[in-house]
């Protein structure tokens, strides 16, 4: 099948997240930036009335929706629903991308909810953002103008969309991550340097980040990834070993 | 479609590319007749892993026997009953689609889904080894895992429902990396066509996915005696289900093995739709 709107659709988002890639560096609240973009793309392409995103948070378990966009979009931003229930909640907890439609038709659909927003929607489709063997959130989109359903090849589609903001997610997740491990090695290892020094430190070298590089930075970098893939078993035995290696590290040095 | 490095399940059923479904003639002796003609599905014990099917609600005609959940406890799942209700409407839809298909089997509702259920990977697998453990003759199961931890267990799990001739009949998710079970090669793997009639299936000769099932813009039984119509893989796994129950309801014993050879012989000819000329 050959889609010229398509694949210029696709590029252009491909060159959104690429330069959102980019505006990560200066962006203090990046991850927020490139959803926001991810939302605005599919509102566009789909010709929605809304789109937003919504990403799990713990205590208490929920979705939380942090990006809309559309016209009748704004009115989500803000709200949270428990992944017990809705469409929302379903493919978040099954990882099943899911459409309905005819929804308005019925009495008990998460109408409650949808008022909040200010919009009831005539439908609804939404897919799993996933994040290798995660789910992290649910990308939604609501009433396509140019029809009443939603095909699957729409699903395709928005599972393309869904699997930019999962990687996006990770990035801004792994590059957060990365820091605080490199400032708790920092503070571990450095008995002499004050907490400003380690702040400047981290910050120039998160600074010096350059993806096509090989830097020590990055190679962190790919070792935080590895360990978000741990079970939480596992991850606690590492932090063991990081002690007892930092312990002997610090021991070391003091020798010197 | 441009490469979108996904994996697009439901391709090789869509209309212009149906004609690559091609089988072994010799498979063509059999025929719907002898595959279900007469058959309501009485006797076949089917069971819906998923959010809990609504017993109350008229899609599912009455068929439901018995509801089951499980509860995570520390290290520990136990299989518990639980009320005949539907966290989300999800469970009684695929339950009403097989009703619709074989009205006299028996549902059993596993739910394994919903607030009380965060150990999400587990109780699934903990629900799919009770239902093998039960003697089901099949299952649906509109849901999968991406748990690489668990991989192993519900590999052997699959394997044991294989080896007691369980048919378990899986949506495929449409998302990129692994997900089971419905990759396991016994399975009866299940991506949706948009040909809105139940009884047209395809068999696919390119695995990972066997079959293709409507899964568009379904009319499907949601939560709380509602209706709605529904779009997704989800659905289109329930009306291969059906479909099984109405075959075991007439050949009861035939094994996974079996059935699908039997489903591959009396699939829709992609060129001999109605309509298509």
């Amino acid at each position: 099948m050959n889609d010229p709107g398509l694949t210029a659709a696709l590029q252009a988002l491909r060159l959104a997240v690429r330069r959102s890639a980019v505006a990560r560096r200066l962006d203090a609240d990046a991850e927020q930036a490139l959803l926001q973009t991810i939302v605005e793309a599919t509102v566009a392409l789909f010709e929605a009335e809304a789109s937003s995103i919504a990403l799990f948070e713990r205590d208490p378990d929920r979705l939380e929706f942090r990006v809309a966009a559309g016209a009748q979009g704004a009115g989500a931003i803000g709200l949270s629903v428990p992944p017990s229930r809705g469409i929302v909640g379903f493919v978040y907890s099954t990882g099943q991308p899911l459409a309905l439609s005819d929804v308005i038709s019925d009495p008990r659909f998460d109408r409650a909810a949808a008022e909040r927003t200010g919009y009831v929607p005539r439908s609804i489709a939404a897919v799993p953002l996933v994040d290798r063997d995660q789910t992290v959130g649910v990308l939604q989109v609501l009433d396509k103008r140019t029809s009443p359903t939603f095909s699957l090849r729409d699903m395709e589609l928005l599972a393309v969309f869904a699997s930019q903001a999962a990687a996006a997610i990770r990035a801004a997740r792994v590059q957060r991550d990365s820091e605080q491990l490199l400032r708790a090695v920092l503070e571990r290892l450095g008995d002499d340097m004050s907490p400003e020094q380690i702040d400047s430190l981290v910050g120039a070298a998160a600074m010096e980040l350059d993806a096509e590089e090989e830097t020590p930075f990055w190679q962190l970098v790919d070792r935080v990834a590895a360990l978000r893939e741990l079970s939480d078993r596992e991850q606690l035995l590492v932090v063991d070993i990081l002690e007892v290696v930092a312990s002997h590290a610090a021991r070391g040095r003091r020798a010197v | 479609m441009p490469d979108l490095g996904l994996p697009a399940w439901s391709e090789p059923f869509a209309e212009d590319a149906r004609s690559q479904l091609v089988r072994a003639a010799g498979l063509r002796q059999l025929d719907r007749e002898w595959a279900w003609g007469g058959s309501t599905g009485a006797g076949v014990k089917v069971a819906i892993i998923d959010s809990g099917v609504e017993g109350s609600h008229p899609v599912v005609g009455g068929r439901l026997v018995e509801s089951v959940t499980v509860q995570i406890t520390d290290d520990e799942a136990e299989v518990i009953p639980d009320e005949p209700i539907d966290m989300y409407g999800h469970a009684t839809a695929c339950a009403g689609i097989v009703v619709g298909l074989a009205p006299d089997v028996e549902i059993y509702s596993v739910r394994v889904l919903g607030a009380d259920l965060k150990g999400k990977g587990a109780a699934f697998l903990t629900g799919l080894e009770w239902a093998v453990e039960q003697g089901v003759h099949a299952m649906n199961l509109s849901l999968s895992s991406k748990s690489e931890r668990l991989f192993p267990y519900f590999h052997e799990v699959v394997d044991q429902a294989y080896f007691k001739n369980v048919a378990l009949v899986s949506a495929v998710n449409n998302v990129p990396g692994l997900s089971f079970p419905s990759t396991f090669s016994s399975v009866f793997s299940v991506a949706a066509h948009a040909i809105p009639d139940p009884e047209i299936f395809f068999y696919n000769p390119s695995p990972p996915v066997e079959f293709g099932a409507w899964g568009v813009d379904v009319p499907i039984g949601w939560k709380d005696g509602s209706t709605t119509v529904a779009t997704g893989n989800s659905f289109a796994a329930p009306h291969v289900c059906g479909l099984v129950a109405r075959i075991l309801g007439k050949h009861p014993g035939l094994t996974p093995f079996e059935l699908k050879a039997v489903l591959a012989a009396i699939a829709n000819d992609p060129g001999e739709l109605p309509g298509s000329g």
